[in-house]
């Protein structure tokens, strides 16, 4: 069985169909990438699959089951519990969702004794440490003190990838992780999030709107449009025999070194 | 392929110090020389924080630097005043980064692109409608956008306008700040395209800060690289991919995602962050974290030397001709 399962799902705003008739399955250790433009509904699936579509937006019609069961009706309470445990997200900039007022290491030890009812203030800030230190951040502690702001962009996503990993979930999902990044930066990030498959055995979701970055993590690469799949394969598939018009247009807007110039 | 009387626009020992807490200086430009072409694309690139757009806004007269000249047509441009100012700043425009954040939100699109062209008494109020849409249809866009505002529009046609706008006063040249790096891939493509056409059509001398290799090389005539405030090799655009030498520019290469690279491969990238500014190593800046580091990387600071035509290195693993 597979792990996790997105059967015909239909998600709208305000009864507004944005995302409809999505499917998807993913096994344990599997990465997949929704590749598509903004407003294609990439986001909002995975928003839907951690249960947190914003503005009003409800899954209408079909099923989301992760390990055989349906996560659409669940309770908060239930929710609370598979967030950050068996679940967590990785958001586009890692900062903005952090307090800016306070400092990284009071809200990441917030967020491990929310988890974990029992340990101690100074635990949990050890575990942080711990984790900065194994996402490869040089000195945790120093990461710790600092506020989210005097982070450069790569520390906070690394940061994000920490606090997400804590608990060593099952299923990762990465909006844009690196689109706010630069190149150097970005290589160093996908190479982390791979590094997290061969070591922990995490599935990972990515939206990405850069079909290089796509097709270099993933396993399985889905192509949406308008709410819509509208291509779908693996690597190979996708980069050599897929037949779509719009994969197409998609690939050849990647930027390649010694292919097309403009001028 | 550059030939000097269409030189345009120099940069001329350029630097930047900007005081820093605790006495200490933070060197943003060091010794920047550099040279715009007619009709030409420059492209920046290097990583955030190593003072790209420190250096484009001073063509834009935005910022002026501590020490060295920039000459537009021999005329140094950082000694302007008053008037005269006002009407140099015709001949260079900007694009920015995020349209949404550098327009006016509560202003039409028409009145975003007419307005320097009322600032400098070029049209009349009446003739706005008109021009509007003629510079709306320049970018590809329907001249009936221009009763819109900025929030109605896709981040694509939000560039577009930004270029319309930059392009009104019909400048020499125009500087671009990563102007397509908040874009999907698949529009940033047709902004390039965009960007060419409209170089070819009317001869403007454009300078592109970018962090992207695999996207400059794809459309830039000339390419500096820079790295904590220094330019370390500027070469050709198309021969980013045969050429490069600098450890730093193969290092920004290995690190691009592209679509023909070998899969089985592991990414290269180098690991370490970029040092701060205001401690830069004294020697060559990228030394600790080049792999080729040697002993004289870390005392001596190498200068930039032409190793081929148009071919500028500063590095002490390629010690030019004249080191031989």
């Amino acid at each position: 069985m597979a792990m996790l399962e997105v059967k015909n799902i239909t998600i709208s705003y305000q009864n507004r169909p944005t995302v409809m008739d999505f499917s998807m399955s993913l096994e344990k250790g599997q990465i997949c990438s929704l590749v598509g433009e903004s407003g294609s509904g990439k986001t909002t699936v995975i928003r839907a699959i951690f249960g947190l579509l914003a503005g009003g937006g409800k899954v209408t019609e079909g099923e989301i089951l992760f390990e055989g069961e349906s996560l659409l009706a669940y309770n908060k309470e239930q929710w609370r519990r598979l967030r950050g445990s068996d679940i967590s997200m990785i958001f586009q900039d890692s900062g903005a969702m952090m307090n800016p007022t306070r400092r990284v290491g009071g809200a990441y030890t917030e967020y491990i004794r929310t988890h974990e009812k029992n340990i101690s203030k100074k635990d949990a800030a050890k575990k942080g440490i711990e984790m900065l230190e194994r996402m490869r951040l040089p000195s945790g502690d120093n990461v710790m003190r600092s506020y989210p702001f005097q982070l450069s962009g790569g520390m906070r996503q690394r940061v994000g990838i920490a606090m997400g990993m804590t608990y060593q979930p099952k299923l990762l999902l990465a909006d844009e992780p690196t689109s706010a990044l630069d190149v150097t930066t970005q290589a160093q990030i996908v190479r982390q999030m791979m590094e997290l498959r061969e070591n922990y055995g995490t599935s990972i979701i990515v939206v990405t709107h850069n079909l290089g970055v796509a097709a270099y993590m993933s396993d399985h690469i889905i192509v949406m449009r308008n709410g819509k799949i509208e291509d779908q394969g693996d690597r190979d598939y996708m980069l050599y025999h897929s037949e779509n018009e719009y994969t197409h247009k998609l690939l050849e807007a990647v930027p390649s070194i010694g292919g097309k110039r403009y001028v | 392929m550059f030939d000097e009387k269409d030189l345009i626009l120099e940069a001329k020992h350029v630097t930047r110090r900007f005081p820093a807490a605790k006495g200490k200086v933070l060197v943003a430009n060091n010794d920047i020389n550099l040279k715009f072409y007619k009709g030409k694309t420059l492209g920046l690139v290097g990583e955030s924080g190593c003072g790209k757009s420190t250096f484009m806004r001073f063509l834009v007269s935005l910022d002026k630097p501590s020490e060295g000249e920039i000459l537009y047509k021999g005329q140094d441009i950082t000694k302007l005043k008053g008037e005269k100012l006002r009407q140099h700043r015709q001949n260079i425009q900007m694009v920015f980064q995020d349209p949404a954040q550098s327009f006016n939100p509560k202003m039409k699109i028409r009145d975003v692109i007419c307005e320097p062209l009322l600032n400098f008494k070029r049209i009349t109020p009446a003739q706005k409608k008109e021009t509007a849409t003629k510079l709306l249809e320049m970018v590809e866009l329907p001249g009936e956008m221009q009763d819109r505002f900025m929030h109605n529009m896709s981040g694509g046609q939000r560039q577009r306008v930004a270029i319309a706008r930059a392009l009104a006063l019909e400048p020499e040249m125009i500087v671009m700040d990563e102007a397509t790096s908040a874009l999907d891939v698949s529009v940033q493509k047709t902004i390039i395209e965009l960007i060419t056409k409209l170089q070819r059509e009317k001869n403007i001398t454009i300078g592109f800060i970018c962090h992207d290799i695999g996207l400059i090389q794809s459309f830039a005539h000339q390419v500096a690289v820079m790295y904590l405030g220094n330019i370390v090799e500027v070469l050709p655009g198309e021969a980013i991919g045969t050429e490069a030498k600098h450890p730093y520019t193969k290092a920004l290469l290995a690190s691009v995602f592209d679509i023909k690279m070998d899969f089985t491969k592991k990414i290269e990238s180098i690991e370490s962050e970029i040092p701060s500014p205001l401690d830069a190593p004294p020697g060559c800046p990228f030394c600790d974290r080049c792999d080729q580091c040697m002993e004289i990387c870390k005392k001596e600071r190498p200068l930039l030397k032409e190793i081929a035509p148009d071919h500028e290195v500063a590095c002490h693993l390629f010690s030019g001709k004249d080191g031989e």
